[in-house]
């Protein structure tokens, strides 16, 4: 499974978005808002999947910021340092 | 002042709904289920009293509980009912004030947070675990969901905790800091609980049930929740709360009046057991923990029985096993007007007694 | 809303990582102290040490060393109530007969929270359960009343952070109620490792001294303590030494989200104009206010908007810098420092902030500031939406 895919999979999983199927979670959908609608609390523990699935490691909240638009650009950052 | 009950709402082990609490306690008969823990092992199997949350879809859209546990989630239905049984219209809302009782808190979201953290280091601290752990998340989504601005408040008194909180509750009526109220309680099961309990109690959790047999351990966990709605109005649709005293009889001894008819909140427990026999000697009384199980928001279920029977005019028949007695059991059947008090005792002698009438 | 008769303060009692008592505490803020550190009661594995203010090493507990009996926290609440007590000229003989009534807002001190217990319990030991007796005695409010063998209405109050500040306000109404004579109200909690990663995992802690209300704020410093008031009906005080009033509590929820605070501080202002209406008086007659602070980016900017809105040019701080944030304990020992800078007539600086954030609009005292008035306001905000307010009057001194 690749990361993108990894990545909807555990969010629907850690963030309790039963009702959606992977699928649905499209690559370049907003992550916050409109889109997947998630909210500040979501993001903090947006910090905690990636660490603990992906262990990769995020210090603060301006640093991931550009990180967390997309599942596109979640899963660039992850990539990048997982590598 | 007399603080109005407009309507109640609950979930427990006997259903959802007053109706259900109602069929309950016209039919005499509550199931309680089994169930399983695995610790060191070893299968302990123990009946509880368990909360149904089947018609909370009703009320809020399943996407919108997607990070409420399940203390918050009884609570919204609980409350959710107790609006539906007013006849509150949403736009009515916006105002209510909203207050929790609760003996513990949310037990099973405090060891998941633990588990988060536990289970894959300090790092992996789930924060939405941590956020609702925190005692006043119930009273926090509840408020959320309403969309009311009101004063907000939470309390956890272990036994005492229903009383003492409805003492506030009555205050922030009778000030006009409020106009209405939603005044609840919950307490959730919890295996990390049970496995207390069965340390401290051993074979003494496994029942039946019988509030009455005041030197024998017989209590069996539950859970639930349940709401008031109340208002400062003359003209209410269950009864009114008429007095709310909170004190230690070890310190000062309750005295109650001659024609109290007292609804103990005695719920198996030994040692909070003794100070029923002391205070209510002479006294008629009934006990209903055997429809809803032993946990400190039970004495929310004993104000809502109280209301019922108030609406009803009818004092209703505890279960057959409530046990021998050094009190004298009231008889069941019609109130003709007589009042009603709700007697809960915590283990130190520390006591909440209030008093109801229709 | 209706406004309400002052409530008499007779003894105030504080601890934190500023001081062991309330007088000690005001010295070391007036001389512009604070002592944060990486915590030494627990560790944990972060690869971020956060700054913490715990109470000063010579502390010992009172009632049980090796908190066998009584979690932290009560044995905090305890200590307090005894200075407040003693100041206010009781003592557990002359409060016999009396009715009593214990009030104690706190986040962790009557919640399952021994993360050791539950480490041996999921490891499928027998984990050691006096911790649980230990658990189910452990209730502020009710510790008080127990030690002091008190006949009266107990309350714990579990707002999260403006609990301790609730509970004035509610202990207050008791005496309006006379529900009892006495009332002992506050705030009490210790610092957890739970806590310790619960706000770290938020991401709002600092590995700094933490920085209220400046442009570079990152986050909290956690604290633990606890800070009491004693309060008594005119009958009971008779021609004793005032030394504040309760003048008006407010309180409201912005019923917005779990842990943000409402952007436009909406719960906030409604707590504020409950409370003025209460104690009848104007923003203008207000000399300071004691603000919530944390030092979190969004509790900062949404305090610091409302108090440019709502009270212009009138002189705040954060003591955050010195304490920590006590959570439960913050609005007892907030409390317990405004009445004690009214009776002063000053102020201590902001401790932490040099830089103003010209997204707040406002900014807090930076030295040591004399004030003009004799009446002042104390804010919380809170997990859940929860705002409270309380204003305060000055005593006979």
């Amino acid at each position: 499974m690749n990361v993108k895919e990894k990545l909807k999979r555990v969010l629907i999983e850690d963030l309790n978005l039963e009702d959606l199927d992977p699928e649905e979670i499209t690559d370049d959908m907003a992550l916050f808002d409109e889109g997947l609608g998630l909210d500040s609390l979501d993001a903090v523990e947006l910090v905690v999947i990636v660490q603990k699935h992906f262990g990769v490691e995020i210090k603060d909240m301006v640093e991931s910021r550009p990180a967390f638009q997309s599942i596109n650009t979640l899963a660039k950052f992850i990539e990048e340092r997982m590598s | 002042m007399r603080i109005g009950i407009q309507g109640v709402g609950l979930t427990g082990g006997f259903g959802s709904g007053v109706d259900s609490l109602q069929a309950a306690l016209q039919s005499g008969k509550v199931v309680t289920q089994q169930r399983e823990a695995l610790h060191n092992g070893e299968v302990d199997i123990y009946p509880a009293y368990l909360a149904s949350l089947d018609r909370l879809e009703e009320f809020i859209p399943k996407r919108a509980l997607r990070r409420i546990d399940h203390c918050s989630r009884m609570t919204l239905l609980a409350a959710h009912l107790a609006l539906q049984d007013a006849g509150m219209p949403e736009s009515e809302r916006s105002r209510i004030g909203v207050i929790i009782a609760s003996g513990y808190g949310p037990l099973q979201t405090t060891c998941d947070f633990l588990d988060s953290y536990l289970d894959f280091g300090y790092a992996c601290s789930s924060p939405t675990h941590f956020s609702n752990s925190v005692h006043n998340a119930a009273a926090a989504h509840l408020s959320m969901q309403l969309k009311t601005t009101a004063p907000s408040l939470t309390v956890t008194q272990f036994e005492m905790s229903v009383p003492s909180a409805l003492l506030t509750a009555q205050q922030w009526l009778i000030e006009g800091r409020v106009d209405r109220l939603l005044f609840g309680a919950v307490d959730e099961q919890c295996e990390v609980l049970r496995y207390c309990r069965r340390q401290f109690f051993a074979a003494g959790e496994q029942g039946p049930l019988q509030p009455l047999a005041f030197s024998t351990q017989s209590a069996v966990v539950g859970e639930g929740a349940v709401f008031l709605l109340l208002t400062r109005d003359e003209v209410a649709a269950y009864g009114h709360i008429d007095e709310v005293r909170l004190g230690n009889h070890s310190v000062a001894p309750l005295s109650l009046s001659d024609d109290d008819l007292l609804i103990l909140g005695a719920d198996g427990h030994k040692e909070c057991g003794r100070w029923y026999t002391q205070a209510a000697r002479g006294h008629e009384v009934a006990a209903y923990a055997p429809f809803y199980g032993s946990f400190p928001a039970a004495a929310g279920f004993d104000l809502a029985v109280a209301a019922l029977s108030l609406r009803d005019n009818r004092l209703y028949p505890g279960l057959a096993s409530t046990g021998a007695s050094t009190l004298t059991a009231a008889t069941p059947g019609e109130l003709n007007g007589r009042k009603l008090a709700c007697l809960k005792f915590g283990s130190a002698g520390e006591y909440g007694l209030t008093r109801m009438s229709r | 809303m209706p406004r309400f008769a002052p409530t008499a303060i007779t003894g105030l009692g504080s601890l934190s990582g500023a001081g062991l008592t309330l007088p000690e505490s005001m010295e070391s803020m007036f001389r512009g102290e604070r002592h944060p550190h990486p915590p030494t009661r627990f560790s944990t594995d972060h690869p971020v040490s956060y700054l913490v203010l715990e109470l000063r090493d010579s502390f010992k507990l009172p009632l049980d060393e090796s908190e066998n009996i009584y979690s932290r926290t009560c044995q905090l609440a305890f200590v307090a109530a005894l200075e407040a007590l003693t100041q206010a000229g009781w003592d557990s003989e002359t409060l016999r007969g009396k009715r009593v009534g214990v009030c104690i807002g706190t986040t962790v001190g009557c919640a399952l929270n021994s993360d050791d217990f539950y480490r041996a319990y999921k490891e499928g030991s027998h984990p050691d359960i006096r911790i649980m007796q230990r658990f189910m005695r452990s209730n502020p409010a009710a510790v008080i009343a127990r030690q002091l063998r008190l006949d009266g209405p107990v309350q714990s109050v579990v707002n999260a952070c403006s609990s301790g500040t609730d509970a004035i306000g509610i202990g207050a109404s008791w005496l309006r109620a006379d529900a009892c004579d006495i009332v002992i109200a506050g705030g009490a909690d210790e610092l957890l490792r739970l806590t310790y990663s619960g706000f770290s995992s938020l991401m709002i802690t600092d590995s700094q001294p933490c920085r209220p209300f400046d442009v570079s704020r990152k986050g909290l410093n956690l604290g633990e303590g606890a800070g009491l008031l004693v309060l008594e009906s005119e009958a009971v005080r008779g021609e004793k030494e005032l030394l504040g009033t309760v003048l008006g509590y407010g309180s409201a929820c912005d019923a917005y989200h779990l842990t943000a605070p409402h952007p436009d501080g909406v719960g906030l202002k409604l707590a504020l104009n409950e409370a003025f209406t209460a104690a009848g008086v104007t923003p203008a007659d207000i000399a300071f206010v004691n603000a919530h602070g944390t030092g979190t980016p969004d509790n900062d900017r949404v305090e610091g908007r409302v108090l440019s809105e709502v009270l212009p040019g009138v002189p705040f701080l954060s003591t955050k810098g010195y304490t920590g944030h006590t959570l439960g304990a913050a609005g007892g020992i907030e409390a317990a420092f405004t009445v004690a800078f009214l009776q002063r007539g000053e102020i201590p600086a902001n401790i932490g902030f040099t830089d103003p954030d010209p997204e707040l609009l406002s900014t807090p005292v930076t030295g040591n500031t004399v004030i003009d008035g004799t009446i002042a306001l104390s804010e919380s905000l809170a997990f859940g939406g929860n705002n409270a307010v309380l204003i305060f009057g000055k005593g006979d001194h």
